[in-house]
């Protein structure tokens, strides 16, 4: 039971981190690779409000409002001019993420920090004692996925984005201003990137890098999965479950290279990975 | 004065190096259809590009309803109530009916007055509103293109080869719906097509284009129309 919860909560986790990388690259087709940086910003937020002495949730929302104000700057600033050349985008945001790890040092110094966790104790699922805060995080990826599929299926919004996903020239020929859904759809990401970052804080370090190797994680699921939300979850289940297996049965760090490994030969055998053909 | 729907002045457009368009200009009045004819790689779809935005302007101008677009980006120009319907790729086919239809308006405010004048043109629609647009056949997917262009309520429709490979009896259904929204609603068109018969049955006018020049325009009424567009055609 122990196994399968910590397969549940890992897939969340990831579910959570790899969204908002994957709105982003639905819409613009670019990964963002200083989504790392992002997640690490909202684990900041979530330190800045543990250290004023605010309410352990006041994390949330900081976190998700300095991630969507530091997406709308980079958009509008770095991002924007750079739509005609999707390559130099995708090195700006490469470079941009130093720059963010850098200046949060400068902000914070380099030393390891924590954060407690805003629920404490354990839950007993089926005679098994399991921590109450990472199975809160499986509400949240749950809310974070439904929440956002509802907001692509169910509002009108949604049906532009989609839209400009899918063929983003006929849009603009409808009338649809891709620009402002390229905006906000980059500050929802990493208002989101942001968010899983605070949420992931209570279970690790925060450190200026620490959002590397989730970045890593991400893109790899984000690779396999297309542009699809439903893609995503299936390779997260799947390769997160692997992950928590190898790194229960065999070794922690051969887990942290499952995902890696298994979505480079995902793709090597079908270069679509999960997406539909 | 009456302001013309449309009013290219002398535009010269193309892509990166490649010059297309060389000093086009053309009018088309409230209400009035323009068939615009030319064999392939004449310009004919890179006009309409231009003219709707996708295209930057090298030189000369382009007016709608008086206001000058030249340099609108193609979102500003089709808010103009502007509608594009493009050869190709011209539907979101892992779309349903009803999101297509949708991305016609520019809320779905009204979407059930027009849904329901767009199955009065094209009965097929009809209770079919959860189907993809992919899973529709050619035919269906072309009056689709069409419905949901008029479910704007536009005041100038801009269409790009819309009977290419479909049968008669939808070419005929096609013509018959553009001919009744212009009466209904006054709507101005340019269309583009490589169909003769088509252009003279559904047009007023017809200008030739041909290597990025017009060089043939009259009314479709005249006697001898269909001799001077073959003539240009084959030349």
């Amino acid at each position: 039971m122990a196994l399968l919860l910590d397969i549940l909560t890992t897939v969340a986790i990831l579910y959570a981190v790899a969204s908002g990388l994957l709105l982003i690259f639905g819409v613009m087709k670019i990964i963002n690779f200083a989504h790392g940086a992002f997640l690490t910003l909202g684990a900041y937020a979530s330190l800045v409000a543990s250290n004023l002495g605010l309410s352990p949730w006041a994390g949330v929302p900081l976190a998700i409002l300095v991630g969507a104000l530091a997406g709308m700057v980079v958009e509008l600033l770095i991002m924007r001019p750079l739509y005609a050349r999707p390559l130099d985008a995708i090195l700006a945001t490469w470079g941009l993420g130093m720059v963010i790890g850098q200046l949060i040092t400068l902000a914070f110094g380099r030393e390891v920090q924590f954060v407690a966790s805003p629920v404490q104790g354990t839950v007993n699922v089926w005679g098994t004692d399991y921590s109450a805060y990472r199975l809160l995080l499986v509400v949240a990826a749950a809310v974070i996925g439904i929440g956002m599929a509802a907001l692509l299926t169910r509002t009108r919004f949604g049906l532009i984005t989609r839209a400009v996903i899918m063929n983003e020239q006929l849009a603009r020929g409808l009338g649809i201003h891709s620009g402002a859904v390229r905006f906000i759809t980059f500050s929802v990401g990493a208002g989101l990137g942001s968010l899983a970052g605070c949420l992931i804080t209570p279970l690790s370090s925060v450190d200026p890098n620490m959002g590397i190797p989730w970045l890593m994680n991400a893109f790899m699921l984000v690779m396999v999965s297309g542009a699809s939300m439903a893609s995503l979850l299936l390779a997260t289940l799947l390769f997160g479950a692997i992950q928590v297996v190898v790194s229960t049965y065999f070794s922690p760090i051969l887990g942290g290279l499952a995902i890696v490994v298994l979505a480079a030969i995902t793709l090597r055998i079908r270069p679509k990975g999960f997406a539909r053909d | 004065m009456i302001i013309p729907a449309l009013e290219l002045k002398d535009v010269e457009s193309g892509y990166e190096q490649a010059m297309v368009l060389r000093g086009v200009s053309l009018q088309i009045a409230p209400g009035e259809i323009m068939a615009l004819l030319g064999k392939n790689g004449m310009g004919k779809t890179t006009l309409l590009k231009a003219v709707i935005g996708y295209l930057p302007k090298r030189a000369g101008t382009v007016q709608v309803f008086g206001q000058d677009v030249t340099h609108w980006p193609a979102h500003r120009v089709a808010r103009q109530r502007v509608a594009y319907s493009p050869q190709e790729q011209a539907l979101f086919a892992e779309l349903s009916i009803r999101d297509n239809l949708r991305l016609g308006l520019s809320s779905d405010k009204g979407f059930d007055e027009g849904y329901a004048a767009m199955t009065e043109h094209f009965p097929f629609l009809a209770g079919r509103l959860a189907q993809l647009a992919g899973t529709l056949s050619g035919g269906e997917q072309k009056m689709l293109v069409v419905a949901r262009a008029l479910m704007m309520r536009p005041r100038l429709i801009l269409i790009d080869e819309i009977t290419e490979g479909l049968q008669p009896s939808v070419i005929t259904r096609l013509a018959a719906s553009l001919r009744r929204e212009r009466a209904t609603h006054g709507t101005a068109m340019l269309i583009v097509e490589q169909n003769v018969g088509f252009a003279l049955q559904v047009a007023d006018r017809y200008s030739v284009l041909k290597r990025g020049e017009i060089v043939a325009v009259g009314a479709t009424a005249d006697p001898s129309a269909e001799q001077i567009i073959n003539s240009q055609l084959q030349v």
